[in-house]
């Protein structure tokens, strides 16, 4: 360890690092790369909430009137896929890049110049998913999930979002590679791993769960690939494939993706509620354990997205129970966070907001999963807006809550300065009441039988579906005020104190001035 | 990492990982025992463990599904 700290010494940087637009594009820097990263993730959270804003448009009153149907499904396809890949992975990875050294006191990440190429590729894969709106044929349409046999249909758009999907899986591997290796290899001595903060377990998991399961989807969408050009029939009955097996695949991923998608942000609730709470984490091995088991676990219940594809009884039932005991870590999960809050000397500043409004609405989104898991109610809700319902609380007002609460938390130590407390509280309180606004009906709307990926609905869905686009046009307006409190943080906030969240345990706040210098912990700190 | 219990690492019972494992199953665990854990459990062991737990988990509730359909 001493060696790697002796290593980065070495080099001589801070005089001859480039300036202007060079100094980001050769960047080997981990602040440098986070803050890549967030804004990257961000400008696509932007395209991707248009593209809803669109859907939401055209789904305000029954009847066609915007998108034409095509359109419409390639609008689903692409926001799926650019919130997915796009917004929530990398913010997290940005987070990574950011937060993991500063809080295991090491001087950057492990591989700093692949950290470069792994965000550097990820422009390249969005350009490649936007520009196919503008190629014949226009983007894929067959859902984020491109089951075949739409996926083997459709035009130029489906090969360049399997290109793009190619490149973002590469980009994934290399940045968990990076996180796996710089946890495990650059902590602080003194920083044993039962005294990391849960934020760097959390990410140490969710590492492991990429380099598992990213290889899959780049199988699956080489086998797409081939299919489509080059005569294999892996998914074509015709020629001996199957295209159930093509969901079986996709799902073996899927499914630890959508875990991929929330350890990270439970890292994060887990370091913002203690702060605020002023009080330890209650349970910190329990929850430890518990992420390592969810990410075990979480291999084993795919095929609950199949249940209605065709299933021997005995497949449902596994899944099923499979599916619902994994719901076990996650209640004792949400159990800690909750002792951890109990007889707190709390405080409600905007981070502590969006960490109580992730607990509260997971434990929905939770909920309605496991509603899901039962086979003969999936059988009903499966691929109407119940399923939409559900994944959008738990990836909305759980993955991106978190997000929020993060970036609240954290931006006085980037930047130095805190953002406006009052504007932050608007925030919370219009997300959330607009979130709910948009995505509880469509339990509704699910239960009473109207089916996802649709233009057009029949008139008895009218009214639901409007209070739901009204919702979501408030939920979209609502964030542009976030991008605002952050510029409005960067360029005017005051002056950020050393340590402006007196609960604060963590390294970063405990060790660095604020805002963190450009290179921190050159010397790594003495924990005890 | 550096502490002195590092000589007695690898020195668990094969019940104390199963142990660990199953209470990481249900996500439930003493900070005692973790501690113990983190004292005397490698990482390898630890892993294989965990793969074995799952390779059970998955067996038990297949039994389980046998049973409900039989
Ligand atoms: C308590 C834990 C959870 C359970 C029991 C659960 C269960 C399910 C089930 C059974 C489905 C399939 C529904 C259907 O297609 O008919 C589903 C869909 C989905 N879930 Fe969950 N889920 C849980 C947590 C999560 C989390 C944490 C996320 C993401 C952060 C998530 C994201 C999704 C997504 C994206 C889909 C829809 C995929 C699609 O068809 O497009 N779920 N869930
Ligand atoms: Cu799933």
């Amino acid at each position: 360890m001493a060696a790697v700290h002796g290593d980065v010494h070495g080099h001589e940087h801070d005089d001859h690092h480039p300036s202007g637009i060079m100094r980001w594009i050769t960047t080997t820097n981990h602040k440098d790369i986070g803050t890549m990263y967030l804004w990257f993730s961000f400008a696509m959270f932007l395209v991707g909430g248009t593209l809803a804003m669109g859907i939401r448009a055209e789904l305000y009153q029954p009847g066609i009137q915007i998108l034409e149907p095509e359109l419409f499904n390639q609008f689903t396809t692409l926001h799926g896929l650019i919130m997915v890949f796009g917004a929530i992975m990398p913010a997290f990875v940005g987070f990574a890049n950011w937060q993991v050294p500063l809080m295991i006191g090491a001087p950057d990440m492990a591989f700093a110049r692949m950290n470069n190429w792994s965000f550097w590729l990820l422009p390249v894969a969005a350009t490649l998913l936007v520009s196919s709106f503008f190629v014949p044929g226009g983007a894929a349409a067959g859902g984020w999930t491109f089951y075949p046999p739409l996926s083997t249909q459709g035009g130029l758009g489906v090969d360049l979002m399997i290109f793009s999907v190619h490149i973002l899986g590469a980009s994934s591997i290399m940045g968990s590679i990076n996180i796996i290796t710089t946890i495990l290899n650059m902590r602080a001595p003194g920083m044993t791993l039962m005294k990391m903060p849960l934020f760097v377990w959390t990410w140490l998991i969710t590492a492991y769960l990429l380099v598992l399961v990213m290889p899959v989807l780049a199988g699956v969408v080489t086998m797409l690939l081939t299919d489509r050009h080059f005569g294999t029939s892996f998914f074509n009955a015709a020629g001996g494939g199957d295209p159930v097996m093509f969901q079986h695949i996709f799902w073996f991923f899927g499914h630890p993706e959508v875990y991929i998608m929330i350890l990270p942000s439970f890292g994060i609730v887990s370091e913002v509620i203690p702060t605020f709470s002023r009080k330890p984490l209650f349970g910190y091995s329990s929850m430890v354990y518990a992420t390592a088991s969810i990410a075990i676990l979480s291999c084993v219940v795919w095929a609950h997205h199949m249940f209605t594809a065709g299933m021997p009884t005995v497949g449902q039932l596994f899944f099923m129970y499979a599916t619902m005991l994994i719901a076990v870590p996650t209640g004792v999960k949400v159990f800690n966070w909750t002792a951890t809050m109990w007889r707190g000397s709390m405080s409600f500043e905007t981070p502590m907001l969006f960490a109580i409004g992730f607990i509260f609405l997971f434990v929905i989104g939770g909920f309605s999963g496991v509603i899901c898991a039962i086979v003969p109610i999936d059988i009903q809700v499966q691929d109407t807006y119940y399923v939409i319902a559900h994944f959008h609380y738990v990836l909305v007002s759980g993955s991106l809550f978190a997000l929020f609460a993060g970036a609240y938390y954290w931006i006085p130590k980037w930047t130095g300065r805190m953002y406006n407390e009052t504007l932050g509280k608007w925030h919370f309180w219009l997300s959330m009441f607009f979130f709910n606004l948009t995505f509880f009906v469509q339990h509704f709307l699910g239960l009473a039988g109207m089916p996802r990926r649709i233009p057009d609905y029949n008139l008895q869905f009218a009214d639901f579906n409007m209070i739901s686009s009204i919702g979501a046009f408030g939920f979209g307006s609502t964030q542009l005020l976030f991008l605002y409190i952050m510029i409005n943080c960067i360029r005017s906030g005051e002056k950020a104190p050393q340590k402006p969240w007196d609960g604060a345990t963590t390294l970063e706040w405990t060790h660095l001035p604020t805002p963190a210098p450009y290179h921190s912990f050159e010397k790594p700190p003495v924990v005890n | 990492m550096h502490n002195q219990d590092t000589q007695k690492k690898g020195s668990a019972s094969i019940w104390q990982i199963a142990k660990a494992v199953m209470f990481a199953f249900m996500g439930i665990r003493k900070k005692s025992d973790l501690e113990n854990d983190a004292a005397t459990l490698t990482p390898a062991q630890v892993i294989i463990g965990g793969i074995i737990g799952a390779v059970l988990f998955v067996l038990g509730v297949m039994f389980v599904v046998r049973l409900v359909v039989s």
